[in-house]
């Protein structure tokens, strides 16, 4: 029997436009559309190179986003975080330094021409002002959505967090105002009747990634299909020779901390120090292409997941925070979020462990370390 | 006109929103029925092989699923959609036309099915079974497991409850409350979910070397296959990148206020991390891949979540009004952002608003080792405001109801 085939379906001349725009998106700049008077103004630059530093093996490139109104600290892997508070109107402004790009907010849902999606909207040359609210108390990330395979690996991302504003109760004034201090103290929200927010001592970003080395040699536009709005489903458009389907990752990074694969050395900058009895707030943004399964030494509760906080309003009523015993498994994969309290009644010493799986044949790649210290 | 729609678009597994074009009322209600839609049900499939274009035009042979009672029979990865109703006796009669043994087993279901039947080269078996518990399904070949899925033999089975107005038998309190509360609530104003509003993703990923083994007849060992297998595609309902992402079938649209059911089912190697814009989803059910089927207790509302090879998920996208959008949210989007509904940016009017559905493990949104995003990447669109009035020049046929017959 001959074989059959099942070809393509072929495309008609109308969807031509957006079977072009695909893969090759159009420049566009300025903005805001639809202007509404913001209530806070970020800004943020990319691509920046910087180097990490891997112990024993140099440096590995990246490419981060820059706050360029930070001189000091604008410039770090991941990149800077932004804060902003629950109800914020936010412009945004983002200047492409080099080739095209895009910001997508990622949990955050504007319209298409604020989501950051080249192909459903446009890159930007020069700069565009993003205009979205943050209606959600949470966690949030951003990054660049172009060559995301590249653009995501290469450390065009940062954790997007908004910050519930303070309680009306008493003890509210010996706390800061939102946005809060990075590291705490500070205000999450969480299921907690009836203003529904948690006071936290501490804060901890923890943010697992891993990095395949060979990519970091690759150019903005590496792989990319070839642009030819006339017939943009033809064979000769697309590149044949790449590896953006072969990640293979060599090196383990919590929060910006490197290891080597073989280098289990405990990771100290994630280390979080607190008392018995303080509050502790963990974020985790997944920004890796593992799977990751983490186990904390001590009893947490998941309060929110993606920016929604379980149990609290309309949208939460169908959901409720979810308790963790110690060591029980975290399970997490690429851009998931969890906002984790944590209340050590002990002193001591509880280790942190995060195993990195393959994304596709589950092999344990690595086991990244680190612990909660509490003192008395 | 006929003439200009291929074999492809006529015999690809498709669900929409057309119950007319099947003719599908029962039990007083409409079903969300494809055009390959075996239902009622007897009938007769083949384990068969074909090539299959990829999207860089690339053709890969695969097993695959064929629907003999086709007009003509043709092969299609995935396979039809079987569609039943729980209870309803379900006889489908598989005949193996390779060399090599083959299988059928649909996780979740009742009995030697459940479990796995196995079907010689030449030999027809015909496998009765009464429609299990209303929800998700996938039907595949479990010898070799998981080669012979992965490389192509697998299909998806959807079987609605005879009760209620959720998508399962046995809904949890949390679930039967948000179903309730869809279109009955500030919180979700608009209609109730509708079985026709439901889309099925169901995700592959392709490794053309190991294709290659079988079409030269080599054996594929299962542990060699886990530990090497590469894959160079990724599909959703066995298309990728741009014809995914325009391909109403696959791509739920419609008015704030018109939820859908998406049912994500992964076929393939790799766990993905499918992230959803706009809106958030409500996880409503899970299924691991030893066929146990849990309807969710805590119903999370996410971006992102983990999807398990050979494993199902269900998703209600709400179709709310994406909520970060500045401005007074009494007023209707197209008087609040009318210069972007009449923008048009690359020969494309940002009207309706559309919004992507990809793998966040972005290694997914590659094909051929490149090409971003011409991987497993899908879509919605959010085509007129709650009051029933469409965003401006939003074709007809995009409002969410059936989509014209060919």
């Amino acid at each position: 029997m001959t074989l059959r085939n099942i070809p393509l379906r072929p495309v008609s001349n109308e969807e031509l436009p957006e079977f072009h725009k695909h893969v090759c998106p159009p420049t566009f700049g300025g903005g805001p559309i639809d202007p509404v008077t913001p209530t806070r103004r970020i800004a943020r630059d990319l691509a920046v190179n910087i180097g990490l530093d891997v112990p024993g093996s140099g440096r590995v490139p990246m490419w981060v986003l820059e706050d360029p109104d930070d001189k000091d600290g604008g410039q770090v892997f991941p990149s800077k975080p932004i804060r902003t508070v629950e109800g914020d109107v936010v412009h945004a402004r983002v200047g492409a330094k080099l080739n095209t790009h895009t910001v997508h907010w990622h949990g955050i849902e504007p319209t298409p021409m604020n989501d950051g999606v080249g192909k459903h909207s446009f890159e930007i040359s020069g700069h565009f002002t993003y205009q979205f609210a943050t209606r959600q108390a949470g966690t949030f990330l951003y990054h660049c959505h172009k060559n995301t395979a590249l653009h995501f690996e290469m450390g065009l991302y940062g954790a997007l967090i908004v910050d519930p504003k303070k309680p009306d109760t008493p003890e509210a004034r010996y706390y800061p105002e939102p946005p809060y201090p990075p590291g705490g103290p500070g205000y999450v929200r969480a299921y907690n009747p009836p203003w529904h927010v948690v006071p936290y001592d501490i804060e901890a970003l923890w943010v697992p990634d891993d990095i395949d080395t060979r990519w970091h040699k690759l150019a903005h536009d590496a792989f990319m299909q070839k642009c030819n709005p006339d017939d943009p489903t033809a064979a000769e458009n697309f590149t044949r020779d790449g590896i953006l389907n072969d990640f293979r990752p060599d090196v383990f990074v919590l929060s910006g901390e490197a290891r080597r694969a073989d280098d289990d050395t405990p990771f100290e900058k994630a280390a979080v120090h607190a008392k018995v009895d303080q509050t502790i707030l963990l974020r985790f943004i997944d920004a890796s292409y593992s799977v990751q399964e983490i186990h904390v030494g001590l009893p947490m509760t998941l309060v929110s997941q993606d920016g929604f906080t379980f149990g609290v309003g309309p949208t939460g009523q169908y959901n409720r925070p979810i308790e963790f015993e110690p060591n029980q498994t975290f399970r997490l994969t690429a851009a998931m979020r969890g906002n984790m309290l944590v209340r050590p009644t002990q002193p001591g010493r509880f280790p942190v462990t995060i195993d990195f799986f393959h994304w596709i044949s589950g092999r344990k790649l690595y086991t990244a370390k680190t612990f909660i210290d509490v003192a008395p | 006109m006929a003439e200009t729609i291929s074999r492809r678009e006529f015999m690809r597994y498709a669900l929409v929103g057309a119950a007319a074009l099947a003719g599908g009322v029962v039990a007083g209600r409409y079903l969300p029925l494809g055009r390959q839609v075996i239902y009622g049900i007897r009938r007769n499939l083949a384990i068969t092989e074909a090539l299959v274009q990829m999207v860089d035009q690339t053709f890969v042979y695969h097993w695959a699923f064929e629907d003999l009672s086709g007009m003509p029979p043709m092969p299609s990865v995935p396979g039809p959609l079987i569609q039943a109703i729980e209870g309803e006796e379900v006889q489908l009669t598989v005949t193996n036309t390779l060399r090599d043994i083959h299988g059928f087993r649909v996780l979740g279901a009742p009995g030697d099915v459940g479990a796995g039947i196995s079907i010689l080269p030449g030999e027809t078996k015909t496998i009765e079974f009464p429609a299990p518990e209303g929800g998700s399904y996938m039907y595949f070949d479990h010898i070799n497991l998981p080669v012979n899925r992965v490389l192509g033999l697998h299909g998806p089975m959807i079987v609605l409850p005879e009760n209620g107005n959720t998508p399962y038998s046995k809904p949890t309190p949390n679930v039967q409350r948000l179903f309730n509360d869809l279109g009955t609530t500030g919180h979700f104003p608009g209609e109730p979910w509708k079985p026709e509003r439901t889309r099925i993703w169901l995700f592959n990923s392709i490794d053309p070397r190991f294709n290659e083994m079988a079409e030269n007849g080599q054996p594929i060992d299962a542990a060699r296959f886990r530990e090497e297998v590469l894959p160079r595609y990724f599909t959703i309902n066995g298309e990728s990148g741009a014809f995914s992402s325009h391909n109403h079938h696959t791509v739920p649209s419609g008015r704030i206020g018109q939820p859908h059911l998406i049912r994500i089912m992964n076929a393939g190697m790799n766990s993905d991390s499918p992230h959803i814009h706009g809106n958030h989803v409500y996880l409503t059910a899970r299924d691991d891949a030893a066929g146990g089927r849990r309807v969710e207790e805590n119903v999370r509302f996410v971006d992102t979540f983990t999807s398990e090879s050979g494993e199902l998920m269900d998703w209600l996208l709400p179709m709310r009004r994406p909520p970060d959008i500045p401005g007074d949210e009494r007023v209707p989007l197209r008087e609040l952002i009318p210069e972007e509904l009449a923008l048009t940016l690359g020969g494309v009017r940002q009207s309706p608003l559309k919004y992507p559905m990809h793998g966040h493990n972005e290694v997914s949104q590659s094909a051929a080792g490149g090409n971003y995003p011409q991987g497993m990447v899908t879509g919605y669109e959010i085509t007129g405001d709650l009051d029933g009035v469409d965003f401006p020049q939003s074709p007809a046929s995009e409002k969410g109801g059936p989509p014209e017959a060919h």
